[in-house]
């Protein structure tokens, strides 16, 4: 995270619920804010170029790409990381899911998809797998061939429609 | 119901699924620098110059820096006879030999701000002509990426003898020239490290993302000149490797020398351009394939030339030729038949260094040998599986050598097959094909099937001479004063859930529960010497070596309860934890208790190694284990625009005993998605100049969840004769059918029009291509 | 890779953001969700000065419907044209067009101006904006001028907006009631940029009819709209439509573009 330039300013932010005001220069991205500031690594960095999902988070309770949304641009807002979703409902039981399913190896990809995931559940209810296959699709992952995942996030959707 | 074959819960999860997993990037230490690397922007130049601004000039380091330090090149040699060497010094000396090569480092309190200096610094270059197509490059008058060879062959090597008198009559003759593409490996975790001093320790401490710490320590030794006591390699969570992780870096060599020269922890993490146009690739290979077969479709003999294009430097500890010289060997794949000869080219090039990516050489050789297959099988009119079943291995014959002396342990290869036919219904393909679909696509229908060499034995390495050799495995176990288990590994699990398998296997001798048995792996200064995790090998290699040191335990553990129970040694049963004679019980944890703190209650003979071994495995058998499986897809083309559409996918795989089959069918789905990448999606082209034209995921394209259909799979369960528990290697199997797989399944699609695509990946382009030749020259 | 050393505003009005603009000689950048310009910043392709943030100026902000347009302040998301009032036909084609671009996560921020003034050949907005006659509002110092869609743009990644112009609005025609759209990309994988596409508009009570191409290397080609639809969607008219671009004489290029036409074509036809 580069704090020497010039450039550089107070970035205030909520993260996690709780006030954050850290100096950063504007070409900080949130998920560098985050991780370099904060040491909340639980978000990835995959490639920087905004494809591949890994540093997902939500801002103002929506995913976005964690390296293309510049901390400076964000100053004010909710952001909410994999950390923070300790005690939400929608991510444990997609947690439990996750396990039983054996939705994940490395664990890189996991928390950007953890993200997707919540909000694909949260978003699109009656969503099926082809539905949930095209929601999830910006989100990589190199292990698990994303039979695991699909059949997780199914696992959530059918759980909370039957209550 | 917890050890082996049970399908449990992984223990690493929760971490992973928290974001509280460690990986290399997350480690912040006090004082830490970063780097960033100047890389050559010209495929083959001399270096005449360096220009660097004086304001930033104590920031930015050479090859002028580090040799006179003593730092040498990373050398990696074979020991085959007619292996060229190459050098590769960390940073550039006075040559490039590929675009992306590391030229200097930059040294900043951030990543950003040495980037900003890595900008600064310019190179002048003379501009040499580039090798960029191996054939050209294997050629006669090449110019040589290494001045002093006489051509640009790492090495060549041979196998078989010509055999054409032996098949004048045979009625099949098939050839083909046969092209797979480079790739990248990719992992969603690039490459990176952190290195420091450890003041206390007196060591050099790397933590980086590997597959191997042992062979890093190994290789930074002789690079630093440092004793391998003076360094310790952690590998702390690592997002994925398959291959990529698996080689001592130019980047670690000069990372670990410049935190030493500095006295500052440094970090550098590889991002994705880098690793896209700079890091080691994969798999480009290209084939000119004869194959005999008689009328009926069995084959009579194979004879094949393969080049691989190996880059300009030989990778630490692999070398440049083990994929080509693999080729050599497993070419003939799962069949049997009398005559065979390949002669393999490992050509140095102006591109990347190649690393053994996850099913080296076999993804490439099945490819090449099936599309063979249901070339004889549409010579001879038949269907392609029958063809296949005609020439597999059956299984009377096992364990069975094959013609180039594979020892292949066990298993039912024709009934994979069966079963692959039975469940992806090929009478209702065959039924759709003749109806035709609503929608115009054209359907076809592929198989594959192949045997996978795992957990290679020393006798298979030492062959090689390159700079590591497998022996024994060692795993160390510790009983805790509470009755818990340590484990330590060498290897490095990275995503294979080791931390949870090893414990099944460790419960399924000792009965510890799951959630007391803990593993420490990846860290050379906590665990035995290993070789890694590579050639699915670690659950075989390691797994092996937790039941032997766990059934050693056993062991020391009945002869303490035999005297604390009062009961003859071979009455003591060990079960569920629990020590038993009679009526009478003692529990692990009892006797751990015994032996830290009341050990005047112990038999005066007690094994004074106490609770802690450490053992060493090997298989009964020095040629390690062969999985199997056949693969069959139907696919969708739509000819009007070339994109194809999985609409089925089998796996009948067969991995001997499975120790959890979810972590089994992980490894095989993501195998299967890789192998998915690889068939239709992945490539890194180079431009004339040696440029490579991919270097964002934009350009270089990873199958994701709508390319990546919901993959079947059924087991089966034929241990191997000279494993623990009779378990295979079975990390890599995924990745090698599916190429060969979808290829002759569009190729199944496309024969309706006559036309034919040999060469991956199989993109849309292509298919139109092969639709438009097919037009022009109508079959005959 | 980190971008270069930016600096960086946030206006709140219009005039505040064009003069900042004008100042820049170049090095200034407009931004609004960043996710075609982030990844090009982190990859030091592009190397401002200076960000100018667009996100807080009101009258980028909006959505309205008016008589015979629908409004879109160029600063809107993708996201919020997705989940827009489907019931309303133009409304309803706009929610598709926008469901289709790159992932949910990258749609959240990325904006339709942001999107039209990058002007990548293979983006969706640019051919749909296109077919869909849609025209531009640019503001800049010296004042307002309304553009079409279709001349906005004049080559693969060049527009006709000034240094110190901004898009505001994008307005959408309203479509009948019984218009028929059709649109068709060929991606080789979900969300990523298209290898060809077409979009078609048949609004029998308007009287407008039109078939563009896009994903050609340079701005989309409005089809010649005197011609029958079918005759369109024939090789030969891909062809000569794709002559003066880069994509002249490709088989591949030619051949998927027809394709996309015809596709495109059914759809609205079907």
């Amino acid at each position: 995270m580069s704090t020497a330039s010039p450039n550089a300013r107070l970035v205030s932010l909520t993260v996690n619920g709780r006030p954050v005001a850290r100096l950063a220069a504007p070409r900080t991205h949130l998920a560098d804010f985050l991780r370099e500031g904060e040491l909340l690594t639980g978000t990835h960095l995959g490639c920087e170029q905004g494809v591949c999902g890994a540093c997902t988070l939500l801002l103002d309770g929506e995913p976005v790409r964690g390296c293309l949304a510049y901390a400076v641009a964000c100053e004010g807002r909710a952001v909410t990381t994999i950390e923070g979703l300790d005690q939400d409902e929608t991510a444990a039981r997609l947690r439990e899911a996750f396990t039983a399913e054996h939705a994940l190896q490395c664990g890189f990809c996991t928390p950007g998809m953890l993200i997707s995931a919540r909000d694909v559940v949260e978003r699109l209810p009656d969503a099926d797998d082809a539905r949930v296959r095209v929601e999830m699709s910006g989100n990589l992952c190199r292990c698990t061939g994303y039979v695991g995942i699909v059949k997780a996030i199914r696992r959530v959707l059918d759980d909370r429609k039957a209550g | 119901m917890f050890g082996v074959g049970a399908r449990v819960r992984r223990k690493e999860d929760d971490r992973l699924l928290r974001g509280r997993g460690r990986f290399v990037a997350d480690i912040a230490l006090v004082g830490m620098r970063e780097l960033a690397f100047v890389r050559s922007p010209v495929a083959h130049a001399r270096i005449l110059s360096f220009d660097i601004p004086e304001q930033v000039r104590r920031q930015v380091f050479t090859w002028q820096d580090l040799e006179p330090a003593g730092v040498r090149p990373i050398r990696a040699a074979s020991g085959l006879p007619g292996f060229k060497v190459s050098e590769q010094p960390p940073l550039a000396a006075d040559k490039v030999r590929f675009a992306g090569e590391p030229i200097a480092v930059t040294v900043a309190a951030t990543r950003a701000e040495a980037e900003d200096i890595a900008s600064q610094v310019i190179a002048e270059f003379d501009e040499l002509p580039p090798n960029v197509d191996m054939l050209a490059a294997a050629a006669p008058g090449a110019p040589c990426v290494h001045e002093h060879w006489s051509d640009n062959i790492f090495l060549e090597t041979r196998v078989g003898q010509s055999f054409e008198k032996d098949v004048a009559a045979a009625p099949v003759r098939i050839s083909r020239s046969i092209r797979t593409q480079r790739q990248c490996i990719v992992p969603l975790e690039g490459k990176g490290l952190v290195a420091h001093w450890d003041r206390q320790a007196e060591q050099l401490v790397l933590y980086t993302a590997t597959q191997m710490p042992h062979i890093v320590r190994s290789g930074l030794s002789e690079c630093l000149g440092l004793p391998l006591e003076a360094i310790r390699v952690i590998a702390p969570d690592v997002g994925g490797g398959f291959g990529w992780k698996g080689l001592l870096q130019p980047e670690e060599v000069v990372a670990a020398w410049l935190c030493l020269h500095l006295g500052c922890p440094l970090r550098w993490m590889e991002d994705r351009r880098e690793h896209l146009v700079a890091a080691a690739n994969a798999r480009e290979h290209h084939y000119e394939i004869t194959a005999y077969a008689d009328a009926d479709g069995r084959l009579l003999g194979v004879d094949a030339d393969a080049w691989v294009d190996a880059g300009a430097y030989s990778i630490y500890p692999f070398s440049a030729c083990l994929e080509a010289a693999q080729v050599g060997s497993i070419l003939p794949g799962p069949y049997d038949f009398p005559h065979y000869r390949c002669r393999t080219f490992s050509v140095c090039t102006n591109k990347p260094p190649i690393v053994p990516f996850r099913g080296v050489a076999r993804a490439n050789v099945c490819f090449a040998m099936e599309q063979i297959i249901d070339a004889i099988a549409a010579a001879v009119g038949r269907e392609a599986w029958e063809v296949r079943l005609l020439n597999l291995v059956p299984p009377e014959k096992m364990p069975f050598d094959n013609i180039t002396g594979k020892h292949f342990d066990s298993g039912d290869y024709p009934e994979s097959l069966r079963r692959a036919v039975a469940g992806i219904d090929l009478a209702s393909v065959r039924r759709r094909q003749l109806q035709g679909e609503p929608d115009g696509r054209l359907v076809g229908v592929g198989f594959a099937t192949y045997c996978e060499q795992g957990a290679h034995g020393t006798a298979v390495y030492h062959g090689w001479g390159i700079p590591m050799v497998p022996g024994y495995e060692q795993v160390q176990a510790r009983i805790t004063a509470d009755g818990g288990l340590e484990l330590r590994a060498g290897i490095q699990s990275h995503g294979q859930g080791m931390e949870t398998s090893f414990a099944q296997v460790a419960h399924e001798v000792l009965g510890i529960p799951l959630e007391r048995i803990r593993l420490v792996h990846g860290d050379t200064g906590l665990t035995p010497y290993s070789t890694g995790t590579w050639g699915s090998r670690s659950m075989v290699m390691a797994g092996g070596a937790v039941a032997t040191a766990c059934r050693r335990l056993a062991d020391r553990l009945r002869r303490i309860a035999a005297h604390l129970l009062q009961a003859r040694l071979e009455d003591v049963t060990l079960s569920g934890g629990m020590l038993q004679s009679g009526q009478a019980d003692i529990t692990i944890a009892e006797i751990a208790r015994t032996w830290y703190l009341a050990p005047q209650l112990l038999p005066a003979d007690v094994d004074p190694g106490g609770l802690e071994i450490t053992a060493g495995y090997k298989p009964k058998s020095d040629h390690g284990t062969f999985s199997y499986a056949t693969h069959a897809a139907v696919v969708a083309v739509d000819a009007e625009v070339g994109l194809v559409e999985i609409l089925d996918y089998l796996v009948v795989e067969d991995a001997g005993t499975m120790v959890n089959p979810a972590i089994v069918e992980g490894q095989i789905f993501g195998g299967v998605a890789q192998g998915i990448g690889t068939a239709l999606y992945e490539c890194s082209p180079y431009d004339d100049a040696g440029q490579p034209m991919a270097s964002t995921l934009m350009d270089y394209l990873l199958p994701g969840f709508t390319e990546v259909p919901a993959i079947r799979i059924e087991h089966m369960e034929t241990p191997s004769p000279y494993t623990e528990f009779g378990v295979k290697g079975l990390g890599e199997g995924g990745v090698i059918a599916p190429s060969a797989v979808l290829c002759n399944a569009i190729n199944d699609a496309l024969k309706a029009r006559g036309a034919v695509v040999t060469d991956q990946p199989v993109t849309p382009a292509r298919i139109l291509a092969a639709l438009r030749n097919a037009r022009a020259e109508p079959p005959p | 890779m980190k971008p270069v050393d930016f600096d960086y505003v946030k206006p709140t009005t219009l005039a505040a953001a064009v003069d900042l603009l004008a100042q820049g000689n170049g090095s200034v950048k407009a931004v609004a969700g960043a996710q075609s310009l982030g990844p090009m910043l982190n990859l030091r392709l592009v190397q401002p000065e200076l960000l100018v943030d667009v996100t807080a100026i009101p009258e980028l902000l909006g959505t309205r419907e008016e008589a015979e347009r629908i409004v879109i302040g160029a600063g809107v998301t993708h996201a919020r044209l997705e989940d827009g009032d489907t019931s309303e036909r133009t409304q309803a084609v706009l929610a598709q067009i926008a469901s289709g671009i790159a992932y949910r996560a990258v749609r959240n921020r990325g904006t339709i101006g942001g999107s039209l003034a990058h002007a990548d050949p293979a983006a969706d907005w640019l051919v749909c904006t296109t077919a869909l006659g849609a025209e531009l509002l640019l503001v800049g110092t010296a004042g307002q001028r309304t553009v079409s869609a279709a001349e906005f743009v004049v080559g693969g990644f060049e527009t006709m907006l000034a240094p110190d112009e901004l898009i505001v609005e994008v307005r959408v025609p309203r479509l009948s009631a019984g218009s028929r759209w059709g649109y068709y990309k060929l991606c080789r994988k979900r969300g990523e940029f298209a290898d060809a596409s077409a979009a078609v508009l048949v609004d029998d009570a308007r009287g407008f009819y039109r078939c563009v191409i896009g994903a050609t290397s340079g701005r989309p080609i409005v089809l010649d709209d005197s011609r029958p639809l079918s005759e369109l969607a024939g090789a030969a008219a891909v062809a000569e439509a794709l002559s003066p671009t880069a994509l002249a004489g490709d088989a591949f290029a030619i051949q998927v573009h027809a394709a996309a036409v015809r596709r495109a074509v059914r759809a609205a036809t079907a």
